[in-house]
C-alpha cells in the first residue's frame, strides 16, 4: 500500500478514481482510451513476411482493445491470436477541453433484424468524448450495446462540412438559450442527507416565465414517425 | 423561439461570455466563465483567475448569473483571463447580494467553536436592538433593565464584524443573564447522593 497524498489521483482498472479531501468521496470516470494496435500473423515457411495490419481501436483499457483487435484480425484478415503476434499498442492521447470540436463517425451496429451503417456527428472536446457520446446515443435511441458496434471511420468536420442539425446549430453562430429548469442540491454527495424530515419541492422554477406559456406545450405532437402501437389500434381502419 | 427580443422573460441564457456559478461538483461555489455551449446539456467553462479549470461541466451543475463578460465563441484561457480583468468580474460578483452570500456562507463554515460563540452573541445583540425599536415603534413600554456594575466582558466590534454582516453595534450588559444552572443542580444531587451512602 502506498502512501498517498490528499489529491492524488488513482488509477483503479478502467476508472479513474479520484479522492477528494472531504469525506474521501470518490468519483469514478469510465474513460474510453483510443489506442493504435500494429499487427500481423506470425511467419511461417509459406510466408515468411506477413503483412503488417494497423488499427485503432476505442476502449477502455488495452486488454479490451487487444481482445478486439484479433477479433477483427480473425474476422476480416483470417488471422487468429493463437497465429499472430502483436507487435505495438500505443495509446493515441488527445489533450483535452481546449476547443469544441465536431466529430463524424461512420458505425456500423447489429440491430435485431441485420446490419445497418450510420454516419453520425458529435460535438466534443476530444474523440474519445464523442465516441463515448455515440455509444450512449446509440443505447439510447436504437438500444445497440457497445458490442453490437462497431466503429468504421472517425474524422474531425470543419464547421462548413457539417451535415447533422444538432451539431451545426450549435457549431455556428453564436448559441443563445436560458436554463429553464432550477437544480437545487446539495454541492458535494456527501451532503446529501439519507433522510429528510420535509416533503421533495418539486416546482423549482428558474425565471417566472410560466405566464408565458409557448405554444409547442399545446400544440399537436408533429412527428413524421409511426404513432405508437396503442393509437394504432385505435384508429379504425378503412373499410374495403 | 427568438429569446433576444425579450418577449418571454428570460433575462439569462447560456452563451458564450456568461458568468456561471458552479454548484455541484469540486468547483462547487465558483464563479466562471462559459466558453463555448457543446450541445443543450454540456459547455466549456473557464476560470482562469477564478480558480476554475477548463473543462466541461454539466449544465445541469451550473447558475446563470446576471453578468456576461464580452469573449469570441470558444475564446482561449488568456483572452478570457484578460477579459475578466478588464470587467472586473471578482469585483462586481462581491458586490452582489449572491456572491455575499456565498461568501458569508464559506466564512462561516471555517468559524471555530469560539468565533461561533462571538457570532451567537452579536446576533443577539442585534435582535436585542431590533427588537428594542420595533417595540417603541409600536408603541409598547420597554423594559429597564438593571444595570449591574460588574466588569463585563465586552467584546470588540471592531474585530469581529468581519465575521458577520457589516454593521457594528453598541456592546450591551448581558450581566443579568447567568450561567445555567443546570450544572450546579447537577453536582448537589450528586453531593447529596453521595451523603446518604
Amino acid at each position: 500500500m502506498c502512501i498517498r497524498d490528499r489529491y492524488q489521483r488513482r488509477v483503479h482498472g478502467d476508472y479513474l478514481v479520484e479522492e477528494r479531501e472531504m469525506g474521501k468521496e470518490q468519483i469514478a470516470l469510465k474513460k474510453l482510451h483510443q489506442y493504435l494496435l500494429v499487427g500481423r500473423g506470425k511467419p511461417t515457411d509459406k510466408d515468411p513476411e506477413p503483412k503488417v495490419f494497423r488499427m485503432r481501436i476505442f476502449a477502455p483499457n488495452t486488454v479490451i482493445a487487444k481482445s478486439r483487435f484479433w477479433g477483427f484480425m480473425r474476422k476480416q484478415k483470417k488471422i487468429k491470436h493463437s497465429n499472430g503476434e502483436l507487435i505495438a499498442i500505443h495509446e493515441i492521447i488527445n489533450n483535452p477541453s481546449r476547443a469544441v470540436k465536431v466529430f463524424g463517425m461512420v458505425v456500423r451496429y447489429q440491430s435485431r433484424t441485420g446490419y445497418h451503417n450510420m454516419y453520425k456527428e458529435y460535438r466534443d472536446t476530444t474523440t474519445c468524448g464523442a465516441v463515448s457520446q455515440m455509444y450512449m446515443d446509440m443505447a439510447g435511441r436504437h438500444r445497440a450495446r457497445e458490442e453490437t458496434i462497431h466503429i468504421v471511420r472517425t474524422c474531425m468536420v470543419p464547421v462548413s462540412k457539417i451535415k447533422r442539425q444538432e451539431p451545426k446549430i450549435f457549431s455556428s453562430g453564436r448559441v443563445k438559450f436560458p436554463l429553464l429548469q432550477k437544480i437545487s442540491r446539495p454541492p458535494i454527495k456527501k451532503y446529501k442527507a439519507f433522510a429528510r424530515a420535509r416533503r421533495p419541492t418539486l416546482f423549482l422554477q428558474q425565471m417566472q416565465t410560466y405566464q408565458y406559456l409557448s405554444l409547442i406545450h399545446i400544440s399537436e405532437p408533429t412527428r413524421r414517425y409511426a404513432i405508437s402501437y396503442a393509437v394504432f389500434c385505435l384508429k379504425k381502419k378503412k373499410k374495403n | 423561439i427568438n429569446f433576444s427580443k425579450g418577449q418571454m422573460g428570460f433575462k439569462r441564457f447560456v452563451e458564450a461570455g456568461r458568468v456561471a456559478y458552479i454548484n455541484f461538483g469540486e468547483d462547487h461555489g465558483k464563479i466562471c466563465v462559459i466558453a463555448d455551449v457543446i450541445n443543450n446539456n454540456r459547455v466549456l467553462v473557464d476560470g482562469p483567475t477564478l480558480g476554475v479549470a477548463r473543462q466541461v461541466i454539466s449544465l445541469r451543475r451550473i447558475a446563470l448569473t446576471d453578468f456576461v463578460v464580452k469573449v469570441p465563441k470558444g475564446a482561449k484561457t488568456r483572452t478570457i483571463q484578460t477579459a475578466i480583468s478588464e470587467f472586473g468580474l471578482i469585483k462586481k460578483w462581491g458586490e452582489t447580494k449572491w456572491g455575499n452570500k456565498v461568501a458569508t456562507h464559506a466564512k462561516r463554515s471555517k468559524l471555530n467553536d469560539f468565533e461561533r460563540f462571538q457570532v451567537m452573541v452579536l446576533k443577539r445583540q442585534k435582535s436585542y436592538l431590533v427588537n428594542k425599536e420595533v417595540a417603541q415603534a409600536s408603541g409598547k413600554k420597554v423594559h429597564k433593565k438593571k444595570t449591574v456594575k460588574k466588569e463585563t466582558k465586552q467584546l470588540k466590534p471592531s474585530a469581529i464584524s468581519s465575521l458577520t454582516h457589516t454593521h457594528t453595534y453598541q456592546p450591551v450588559s448581558y450581566t443579568h443573564l447567568t450561567l445555567p444552572t443546570s450544572d450546579l443542580v447537577q453536582i448537589s444531587v450528586v453531593a447529596v447522593s453521595l451523603k446518604k451512602k
